[in-house]
Parts: C-alpha cells; structure tokens; sequence
C-alpha cells in the first residue's frame, strides 16, 4: 500500500470516500455499550422522544466518521494520532437506512514546532447520507510524519 | 446531567460521575470496530509510535465519558420516579468544542469522569433550556486526559 505523508495533504484539496450503511442493529448495538438513552435504543421508545423515531448516537456517527477515515485514507497514510478536536456539530439525525459517507477538506498543514519529524494536518469531515444532506461535521488536526524524516527517502 | 430539570442547575456545579477502567481487551475491541491504527492495536508498532506504547481510541475515552453520563443522569431519574415525580423528557446534544486528548489512556488506566455546568441559556422553544457543560477525564490521581465542552437541551420546569 502506498504510504501517505504530510507532504501529500495540500491545502484546499477535497476526497470523498465511504459508504457506511447504519442499522438498526448498529445502533442499538453502540447505544448499549456508550449511549443508552431511549431514543438510540427502541424504535417504539424512540417515537415518543422529541427525535420521533430511532437514531444512531451522535458519538456512533463519529465512530463511524473514524472507521470510514481509517479505512478511506489513514490506513495508507503515516499519521500518528490527533490531539483533538476543535469543532463536532450534529447537524440531521442519522437513522437506521442511512448510508453515510465523508467529504474531507484539507483546511492547512504546517510544520511541528516541537517535533521536527512531524507536520500538523488540519481537516474538516462532512458526513454525508444519501440525499448528500450533510449529517455531522467535524474540524480537527491530525499528526502526520513528514516524508523526508521517514527512513531518509527522498 | 446532574439534576432532572433545567431550573435545578447551576453554573459551577460539579459532578463527578464515575470512573472507567480501560481493560486491554476492551481497548483492542473498540480499535477493531471503530479506529484500527496500529497504536491502538499492536504493541511493536506502538512502541515506535508518538504514543510509545499501546493506547486507547480517543473516541472510546469520550465514549465512555457520555456511558458514565447517561448512567448518572439515570440514577438520578430513578431516584425521582421512586419519589413519584413526573419525568421530563430527555433532551439532545447539539455538538461539542474543543475535545482534547490531553494524554494516552494505556491498559489498565482507571479514568475518572467529572462534568462541570459552565452556561446556561432559555432557547425560543419554552419547554427547553440549554446547559453548557465542561467534561473531564483523568487518570485517579494523576494526568488529565480528556477535555471537552458540549451543549445540551434539558427540559425546563413547566409551569
């Protein structure tokens, strides 16, 4: 697999990527273990919440943002973790049916003050279901080696 | 949540709603589901990490962070039910700033939780306040390893 650095995220490009399709099973399943509240639990319980009906919980969403970054990009890219996120909004319940997939943004990439081995990438995630509504948005920065302190290629 | 209804909180008020030890098994469950990077799954590529040795997801930290929540909320509701209280209904979250993964959560951390009300506001919806909390996670007795602030809709005391 061709290995990603943080020479290769410029700022301004765009990707798209993933095609999660959301359960019901799926979403009770994380409600269970993180979030059981009534309306990520019971389709009949859930109706009569202010949601109206079962939807996933918004950290299930950004669960499955990550799976669907680690799988579209992350997986081929040198990144070595993120120190957190700015901004995460729930913009449109996620519900059982859905298929979600990810626009990214690369918003700026700069250099590690701190550690010279390292660039600073900064993304927005746009979590997209079918009808492209944009379901959950979220803006943070990831740790990427850069390419020249990698095993002294070029 | 620390009270059932808008009105009976406080800015200030801080709760500490439990604690969560991070099992090595349940560290690599959630990696294999929700974020497998090899930090978080194997010990050799760890090791050669900015980590420096296997660590938890920081959206398993959070997630446990909203668990321990809910459970305390629930315990709450319970208490009151028992008393023959009318429940409100529950609110939702609307979104969350600054989540900070201060530290790594390693295998066997015990991480303790505490919430903190920072704001609260009426919305133009009358049967809904919105409360600003401060969520915190950190090793008992040591290092802080999570941080964020989030805003949720808790139902207000109708007439």
């Amino acid at each position: 697999m061709e290995r990603l650095y943080f020479e290769d995220f410029s700022p301004g490009a765009i990707a798209e990527y993933g095609a999660t399709d959301v359960t019901a099973e799926a979403i009770v399943d994380f409600a269970r273990q993180f979030d059981p509240q009534p309306f990520h639990l019971d389709e009949e319980a859930a109706r009569e919440t202010m949601t109206g009906g079962l939807i996933a919980s918004g950290w299930h969403t950004a669960a499955m943002l990550m799976r669907m970054n680690c799988d579209g990009f992350l997986g081929a890219t040198a990144a070595q973790g993120s120190p957190g996120v700015e901004e995460l909004d729930w913009k449109k319940p996620v519900r059982p049916g859905d298929r979600l997939s990810v626009r990214r943004t690369v918003l700026g990439a700069r250099a590690s003050s701190s550690r010279p081995a390292i660039g600073v990438v900064e993304f927005l995630f746009e979590v997209l279901n079918q009808e492209r509504e944009t379901v959950m948005t979220q803006k943070g920065v990831i740790f990427i080696r850069r390419r020249a302190a990698e095993g002294g290629e070029a | 949540m620390i009270a059932l209804f808008y009105e009976d909180h406080s800015v200030g008020q801080l709760s500490q709603i439990g604690s969560h030890r991070f099992t090595r098994e349940a560290i690599l469950d959630f990696a294999r589901a929700w974020d497998p990077q090899p930090f978080h799954l194997d010990d050799a590529a760890a090791a050669a990490s900015l980590f420096g040795r296997l660590c938890a997801s920081g959206w398993h930290t959070a997630s446990v962070c909203m668990r321990l929540m809910i459970d305390h909320r629930a315990a709450h509701r319970a208490a009151a039910a028992a008393h023959g209280e009318a429940l409100p209904p529950l609110g939702v979250g609307a979104g969350i700033r600054d989540l900070r993964w201060l530290s790594p959560v390693y295998p066997e951390d015990v991480i303790a939780y505490s919430i903190e009300i920072v704001s609260m506001r009426e919305t133009r919806k009358p049967q809904w306040g919105l409360i600003g909390i401060h969520a915190r996670g950190a090793v008992e007795g040591g290092r802080d390893v999570l941080s964020y602030f989030s805003q949720a809709l808790v139902a207000r005391r109708m007439g």
